[in-house]
This record gives structure tokens, sequence and C-alpha cells, in this order.
């Protein structure tokens, strides 16, 4: 564009206001001063409203651009109450040289206290006096014999003075020693001086008297409402904080990713919480010996005890486990566990510690393939609570199955769940799980944590899926999504996802 | 995960290579162990629970080797020559009810080079944590070392009576009471117990009588301590099962016959039966397909690339037809059947996320009707102000005592009071949830739905997990209407008219509480709580709480033809 088709800049038009009578007040009391900034605490006596008044105006003025602040820390020096008391009383040292002077002679020990020095006063006046010369060496005290003028000010006594009448110019030095003895203090100040802004001085102030504020019913009915104008509202005001009932942030958040697997094909399974090792660890081909069913690991019950499954079922799950050919078959699927399977074992009770026993009665349903299942659920472990570990963990079971289901399907599954939570990098690494095989791990690369293990699954095991007669490949993965969570949420704490404050839930409080 | 200090320099003149600290991190990404740092000259390795044979430096080499321009294939396992006496455990049938199983194998050094210093110290490691894994803290399987130069076979294991048994412990220096030893050595007291019955415990001894161990606690040092020097040594385990025994032999062996030493087999005699041991340390076929291979991978292998692979993964391989026969060695125990020899060759190949097939969905997916149905009393809730808890199924100690008797089912090896029970209503952990927000104004709405358990012996599984949709309502005018209501509300929304009838629920105040009937069934409950709890929790005000049932609603409701689903 051409320089001389540009348009002359022009002052923007003065502001007409209505504001409320206190901020009216301060602007108005703010702009008799001229260009003399105001001094905050001057505004109460030139307004006659109260300090906390004015400070109140005074935000919404600077908020609404109307007023300045320019604010001047400093530090200031004040008498202690002890400072205050030996400017009245005379400093130890002062009380005691003129003890010494009026006696003209010794003094005991006792006799000091006779004076009314207390221990810290005492040695501390006689380290000084001994200092400046004052005194002579040794017990009982006396004037030394060439000692200085009694009557002359102490530099301290002249320093405290001078606080007292707020004479800045002290030697540092002397003002250390008293802070160091307690008599002076130290007080941050800070002070603001306010005045207009330039949209400040030259608003137009509407004469608030004549405008109307809120809405009434009377308004309403007698029509008032139509002969006067409203007072308008600074529309960027803080307003009164709205409670009110959210849903919870993690079960929302399960819920979100409950849609992720929906929109994959997957139904949505559930079983118990209290589950029999049969299923939790049997069926899943999990050696009765295996360290993570120890009570170390897994949470037991008392009072009530468990049944074992169908027998067939259990005669199946048996003979995998002990080595044996499934029965009516000659062949064993492999040498099981080399150990003997104790039945006894399959009917305890415990708290669930994995949603692979959902997949398991899933299977042991006979469902038909093609299908997909998922369980997002929860699960319990043997853990000392703390910010990474909790006894109550969720975890995302799913499993797919059908006629040539294999591991590139499951690491298919995995590039999907990583693409729906916003991530691209992908790695899979081996891992091992007793019930899959091959067993990998998929890490993602989280843009503020690098690579972390997301995704642990697998392809059933022979000898999971055959004595639940299920006779197509079913690829399986079990992700604690409570550390996917807790990325989503910004939350480095896993007990936050149990979070039952209700100001930090944001509601349902009032 | 299991994980063991490797030497760096001995890895490194295993593989003839120094490998940097990210080399090494990379190249067993596509392993099943897994760098965890360095210090100095040590390395942390872990492997996973299946791959105990790569915690060692032999293993880890054989891993490394192929990715590394170095070796492939299954290293050989050559017989030695033995000219004693027949290497042989006899075994006494008095073990059996205690720890029936024992194997062996005799280990011989190559010519040229004895144990070493470095080699006996990575036995003794391996050992080690074979004892703390494999062995279940030598519950399971223990191991022992012996120069055979310094005992007499056959190696006689029986029981044999505490009174009168000496022996001198392998840090020791003289010979010592064996009951005294069993009372006072801290080997003695921690594992000893696994070795004795009655008035008795298990020895191993030679032909002559001296004592080589008594397993599964510790060596003599008169025949049980290897040393520098050595050029055979026999490997013994003890243990539960013959298998568990083997295999831990195999792995021990893993250690010598990588570096080259030779294996003669240990056989075993009892009073009924006889082996001769060789099985213990050869190499076991097992067969693979490429349809089975092609199946789990998704992908088509050839013969060649599968041979390739096999090598690479330390496995002997010999093509047959539509496959091969592989060859297993003995410290590979992880590997079951074909599955698992498939897991090694695509293991081999690395699995690579680029390959994986989005598969096309012939699936409908969608939520359980109970699960969609249960959601709408949490968004009922939500519209009437009220804040949605997530709160632990696990209850504190102290609640269920102030609402006793609950009937909730108790955990048996609870990790803190404060989650030593299984809450089979919401109340509990309403009430956790109001003692921890008093600092906050009142009143106070929360709700959860969520699972809780309940005891039902007609179960498979001792109990039921039921559904709740509750409500605690806590405020200066809240009272026992504010729940009942509440309680109507639900219910009559999704067309369920229940009647109210009286019931005594401990922690509530007695006629204050009530149960929500509905065709015979109770599908909830509401009450006032009584002021000795709220006090105890010192919760200011008091409090109306309703829970409904919400899995016994549902086949109520289900079949209510106005029920609006």
């Amino acid at each position: 564009m051409a320089p001389d088709s540009e348009e002359p800049e022009e002052a923007a038009p003065a502001l007409s206001l209505s504001l409320a009578g206190p901020e009216r007040g301060v602007l108005a009391a703010l702009r008799a001063a001229g260009p003399i900034p105001v001094e905050e605490g001057a505004l109460p006596a030139a307004t006659g409203l109260s300090l906390e008044a004015v400070r109140g105006a005074l935000q919404r003025l600077r908020s609404k651009g109307l007023a300045v602040v320019e604010e001047e820390h400093r530090e200031e020096l004040q008498l202690t109450d002890r400072g205050t008391a030996a400017r009245q009383n005379g400093l130890p040292e002062r009380r005691l040289v003129r003890a010494l002077a009026d006696r003209a002679g010794p003094m005991e020990p006792k006799d000091l206290v006779a004076i009314g020095l207390v221990d810290e006063e005492r040695s501390a006046a006689l380290g000084i006096l001994r200092r400046r010369g004052f005194l002579a060496p040794g017990v009982p005290f006396r004037l030394a014999d060439a000692h200085p003028d009694p009557a002359t000010p102490f530099p301290e006594e002249d320093a405290l003075d001078r606080v007292a009448a707020g004479d800045g110019a002290l030697d540092e030095a002397v003002v250390k020693e008293l802070r160091r003895r307690g008599l002076l203090s130290v007080e941050r100040r800070s002070e603001k001086r306010w005045q207009p802004s330039d949209e400040g001085r030259r608003a137009v102030l509407l004469d608030d008297a004549q405008l109307l504020g809120s809405v009434t019913p009377a308004m309403l009915r007698d029509g008032t409402w139509t002969s006067a104008e409203f007072r308008q509202y600074d529309v960027r005001a803080t307003v009164p904080y709205v409670t009110g009932a959210r849903p919870h942030r993690y079960s929302a958040w399960l819920r979100e990713f409950e849609e992720i697997l929906l929109g994959l094909g997957f139904e949505q399974s559930e079983g118990p919480l209290l589950e029999t090792e049969f299923w939790n660890s049997d069926v899943l081909f999990m050696p009765q010996d295996h360290p993570a069913r120890s009570i170390h690991d897994v949470l037991s019950v008392v009072g009530v005890s468990g049944r074992l499954p169908p027998t067939e079922l259990l005669e199946r799950v048996a003979a995998v486990h002990e080595g044996d050919p499934l029965p009516g078959e000659t062949e064993p699927i492999s040498p099981g566990w080399r150990a003997p399977y104790d039945r006894s074992v399959a009917r305890r009770l415990v708290l669930r510690s994995q949603t692979t026993s959902v997949s398991a009665r899933y299977l042991a349903a006979g469902p038909k393939p093609p299908f997909r299942m998922f369980s997002l659920d929860r699960n319990f472990r043997v853990e000392a609570v703390d910010a990474t570990h909790h006894i109550d963990f969720t975890q995302c079971e799913g499993i797919l199955g059908g006629a040539g289901t294999s591991l590139r399907d499951l690491v298919g599954m995995f590039q999907s769940l990583a693409d729906a939570i916003g991530i691209r990098e992908l790695r899979i690494r081996p891992s091992y799980f007793p019930f899959t095989e091959p067993s990998v791990e998929g890490y993602v690369k989280h843009p503020r944590l690098g690579w972390i293990e997301v995704f642990p699954g697998g392809m059933f095991r022979p000898e999971v899926l055959r004595p639940l007669r299920v006779e197509v490949p079913v690829a399986a993965w079990g992700i604690g999504v409570m550390r996917l969570a807790m990325v989503a949420l910004g939350v480095s704490d896993i007990r936050d996802l149990f979070q039952d404050d209700l100001e930090r839930l944001g509601g349902g409080s009032g | 995960m299991p994980r063991a200090s490797i030497p760096r320099e001995r890895l490194a003149a295993a593989l003839g290579k120094n490998l940097s600290d990210s080399e090494l991190r990379d190249l067993l990404w596509t392993t099943k162990a897994e760098f965890d740092g360095s210090d100095g000259g040590s390395l942390t390795i872990e492997a996973t629970a299946d791959r105990l044979d790569l915690l060692t430096e032999a293993g880890l080499a054989l891993a490394l080797a192929p990715k590394v321009g170095g070796t492939h294939g299954l290293p050989p396992i050559v017989p030695g020559f033995w000219d004693g006496p027949s290497p042989v455990f006899e075994v006494d049938d008095s073990v059996a009810p205690l720890r029936p199983a024992i194997a062996g194998v005799i280990v011989q050094a190559p010519a040229d080079r004895p144990l070493d210093a470095a080699l006996l110290d990575e036995a003794i490691r391996f050992q080690e944590l074979l004892h703390a894994t494999y062995g279940a803290d030598r519950r399971r399987a223990s191991l022992g070392v012996y120069p055979t130069d310094r005992f007499q076979f056959p190696v006689r294991y029986r029981l044999r009576p505490i009174a009168g048994t000496r022996f001198v412990p392998l840090d020791g220096t003289t010979e010592v009471d064996v009951a005294a030893f069993l009372r006072e050595h801290p080997l003695g007291l921690r594992y000893g117990p696994l070795g004795i019955s009655g008035g008795q415990l298990l020895v191993l001894e030679d032909a002559d009588g001296v004592v080589l161990s008594l397993p599964p606690t510790l060596n003599s040092r008169t025949a049980g301590e290897a040393r520098p020097g050595d050029r055979s040594l026999l490997i013994e385990s003890t243990g539960m099962t013959d298998a568990r025994v083997r295999e831990t032999v195999g792995l021990l062996s893993l250690v010598f016959v990588a570096n080259g030493w030779r294996v003669v087999p240990v056989g075993t005699r009892r009073p009924d039966s006889a082996d001769d041991g060789h099985g213990v340390v050869a190499a076991r076929p097992l067969p693979l397909t490429l349809a089975t291979l092609d199946a789990i991978s998704g992908r088509r292998y050839t013969v060649s690339e599968g041979e390739h692979l096999l090598a690479e993964a330390r496995l002997g391989a010999h093509p047959v037809a539509g496959g091969f026969s592989v060859e297993v060695p003995p410290w590979r125990p992880d590997l079951l059947s074909e599955v698992d020899v498939a897991e090694d060759v695509v293991l081999a190949r690395g699995v690579r996320s680029e390959e994986g097939v989005v598969p096309p969905s012939a699936t409908r997916g969608r939520r359980r009707p109970e699960t969609v149905f249960r959601r709408r009393f949490a968004d009922l809730l939500l519209g009437l102000g009220y804040a949605e808890l997530y709160t632990p199924l696990l209850v504190s100690r102290e609640v269920d005592t102030l609402l006793a008797p609950t009937g909730a089912i108790a955990v048996a090896n609870p990790v803190s009071d404060l989650f030593s029970h299984v809450r089979n209503r919401l109340l509990p952990s309403f009430l956790t949830s109001l003692a921890h927000n008093v600092r906050h104004s009142y009143p106070q709405r929360m709700f959860e739905v969520g699972p809780v358990v309940v005891v039902d012996p007609t179960s498979e599984t001792g109990g039921r997990t039921l559904y709740r949709a509750g409500a605690v309502f806590a405020g200066e005018r809240a009272g026992f209407a504010d729940g009942a209501a509440l309680l109507d509300y639900l219910s009559g929304a999704v067309a369920a008219v229940g009647v109210r009838e009286p019931v005594e629920i401990p922690g509530t105040i007695p006629g204050r509480a009530a149960r929500l009937r509905l065709a015979g069934e109770s599908i909830g409950e509401v009450a006032e709580l009584h002021p000795s709890v709220l006090s105890a929790l010192r919760i200011p005000v008091p409090v109306a709480w309703a829970e409904l049932d919400v899995s016994a609603l549902w086949p109520l409701a289900r079949r209510a033809p106005e029920a609006p689903m």
C-alpha cells in the first residue's frame, strides 16, 4: 500500500462509563490529583470509603484498564519491643556503666542482678564495656583507671534514636549489631501509587444515580424500565464461581477408552471380582506354583469358599497342566508343567488379579468366531499404595479370535489403539506371559515420557485354547490403562485417579 | 523381572567384542533380556522369568553372538570320558516324602583350561540366582557343585539320623555336629527345615560315607568345595519333581558347556527303577512345521529362512518334510512345544510394528446392556448436582468396624488396614469420602455407581459381584426423607416403583432405615446415618444415604414394558 493512502492515526474517542459507586469515587479522586500518583493509603480519606473498599475498587478499575499502579518495595528499620524498652530504660551497657560511676567502687556479679540486668544483658554489657575500655580486667567489676567519658552517648543509643525518628542515615555495622541483639528489625513495605490510565482520564463518567441496576419484578410490573437506561456492566469482571456436578474424570476417561474399543468392533464383557484360582490362573495355564500366584502377589479372602468348575473342564485343564493328553486324545499338547495338578487349589478364592480371567470365561462360553471382546475393569494385587502403585488397578483386556488371526493382527490392533490415543510411534519387543506364545510388549513413544510399555499381549497358547474347545487362534492383550489415564489426565500420582476431594472434583458442594 | 550383574570384561571376552552400553541396549531390544544400567565393570541385565539362561555371561553371549557377527546354532554338547566307578546316585526310599527328586551331570574341563576363578564365580552367581528363582528359594530345587576327585561314586542320597552326623560346613574349617549346625548356622536355620524329617535329615554321602552336602542347605568343605584348578565337577540338584531338578541341572550346565566343558551323564538308581541320566544334559527334539510358524506369525517363512533364524536363536535345526526337527538344549526348559519354538523364530527375526495389519472388523462393538442401564443412574445423579466418585472396592477396617456387623468379606492378606474388607455396600466408601471432605462447606452431595461383592454360598465363586448406584447427601437439613426421595426418584426413573419397608441397618438410626422392595426382591436401601458413626468420623452434619441395587433391578426393569431403556 502506498504511504499516501494510509489514513492518519486518530485518537480513540472517549468512553462513556457507568461505574459502580466505589469505582466512580476512586477514579474521581485519582483524576482530581492531576498528574501526581496517589498513594493507596491516602484514598480512604479522599473518598470516604474503607481501605478494603478502596482496594477492591482499584483492582476493578485496573482490570478495566482505567487505572494504573506503580509499586515500590522498600525495607524499613523498626525498633523491636526490646529496642523500644532499651531506648526508654537505657541499653544494658549504659545501665551498667551508670551504676559503676554512681557507686564509685567495684561491683560483685550479684550486684549486676540487683541493677536489673538479666543473664544475656549482663554478658553483653560486660563484653561491650570491656572492649571499649570502660572496665578494668577481672572481678569484681570496676571502671578502668583511664576510661572514656561515661556521659558520651554510645553509637547504639544514637542509632536507636534515629530509627525512632525515622532518620535513615545510620552506620551499617551498628545496625547489624543491633539487629543481632534483637533491638532492631527490618520491615519490608510496599507502597502502591495509583493514577488514572489515559482511558481513565478521558472517560466520561455517567451519572449512575439515573441508571437502572438489576431487572426487578416490580420494574416489569410498573414499566419504569421504559423511561430509563440500564447501567452497563463490565462483562469482563470476575463473577461468582458456579459449583456443579461433573462426571469423575477417571471414570469419564474410562468410558472414552471404551468408545475406542467399541469403535474397533469389540463387545464388552464382565466377570466376577471375587474369583476362583481356577479361572484366575489355572485355566490360563499359569503353573500352580507360579510366583505371581503367591500370597505376596494375589489377595485372598477368608470366610467364603469356592467351588470347582464343571468336572469335564476341570479335567481338561488338569491334563494340560500335567502334560497328559486331553481326555479322549492320545497325544499331549505339551509336557505341561511336569508337576501334579492340585484340584484343591482350583477352588481357592482370590480377588481377581487380571482381567484375562474374563477372557477365559468368555471363551468358555463358546463364542462364535470371529469375535472381539474387551473388558475394562478392576483387578487387585498385593501392593503398597504409593504414587505409582495401587491395590485396586484397572486393566483393559482384549481378545480377537478367528480363522487366520495372527501376531500381525495383534500388532495391527496395537497400532490402532496407539493411533486412537494420539500416539504414532510403536515398537515391539519380546515379553513373557505363561498364557501366550509368542508374548510381546508394545512400547509407544510419548512426547514427554519417551518410550513407555503400554501393550502387553500375545497369542493364547494351545494349552489355554484347547481345554476351552476354542478351535481358532486368539490374540490377546491386557493393558494397564491406569498409566495411560495418568498420562492423558496429566496426573503424576495414581491415587489421584481415586480423587474424592469435592473441591478438586469440581462440584457437588454447596 | 529377575536380574543379574554380569562382568563386562567376561561378556566381551565371550563375544570377542566390547559393546558400549547403548549398543548393548539396542541389541538386547529384540531379546527377552534388557540392559538396565552399568556400574564400572559390571552390567545389570534383566530377563523375563522364562529366560534365566540370559542372566549369565555364557547365555548372554550365546544370544548376542549372532547379532555381532559371531557364532550361530546350537553350541556342541560334547560327551566326556569317565573311567572311575560308575557315576550314579543311589536314592534311598526314605527321601521320597521329603524331597524325592535328584539329578546330576559331571562336567569336565578342556585339557588346557581348568576351572578358573572367573568361571567359578559365574557358576556360583548363577547357582544362587537359580536357587532364588527357579528353585523357589530352594524349596523346589537346589544345586550343589562338587570336585569329583574328592569323593567316590556311587553317591548315596538318603535320610540319616541327625544325632551323630558331623561335617565340615563349606564356610567352616572344623568338623561340627550337624545338630548344632542346624541350630546356629544362618543357612541351617533358614533351609535346614526343608531337609529334616523327625530326627533325620537329608544327606548326600559318597561310597565311603563322606558327607558331600546336606541338601538343600550347604555343601561340606571336605568334598563339596570347588576350587580354581579343578578339572572335573559334579553338578547335582535335589528337589520336589524330576522335571524341575533335571531342568535346574540343565540350566547350570550352560555355564560350563558354553565354555567348552564336556559332559558325563550321572545315573539314578532307586530300589525299583533306574535312569542312566543321559536325558539330563542332552538336546531334545521338538517339531516345528512351517504351517504353524506361518499361522502364528501371519507371514510366510521359507525353509532356509527358518533354518537361519533357528540358528540365530541358538537352536539346532534339521529340515524335515513340512518344517524342522529342532534340537533344544537343556538350558532352555521354557521351550515346551512347537509354539514356543515358533516364538524363538519370530523373535529372532524381530516383531516389526510396520508389519501389523489392522484386521477388518466383522464384529459389531457394543456395550453390555446392563452397563448402559447402570450408567443411566449416573446421569440422573449428575443431573441432581451430585459429584461422581470412583473409589476403591476395598474399604478400611475402621469403617467396617463402625458399621459392624457388615457381613463384608475380609481380605486374608491385607496390605494395610486401609484396604482390609471387600465392600458389600457403597456406604463404607461414602463414609470414607465424607470423612475426607469435612474441611469443605456443606451441603455435600456425592454418588458412585460401582461394584460391591456379597457372600453367596450358591455361587461358584462364593460371592456375587453386584453393581449399586448410591448417593449421600450431607447437610444441616439432611434427613431420611432426602434419601427416600432420592431412592424413589432413581427407581421411578426406570419405572420400578417399589415399596419401602422398615429394616435395621447397622450404622443408621433405628426407625430411620428402609429397604426398597419390588416383586419380592430387595432393590435398594435408604437410611439416615447414626450420629455415633458421624461423630467417629468427625462429620459435622446429618447424612442421608440411599443405594439402589442396580444388578437386582436390571432383570426387573428389563421385564417391565414401560421401562425406558
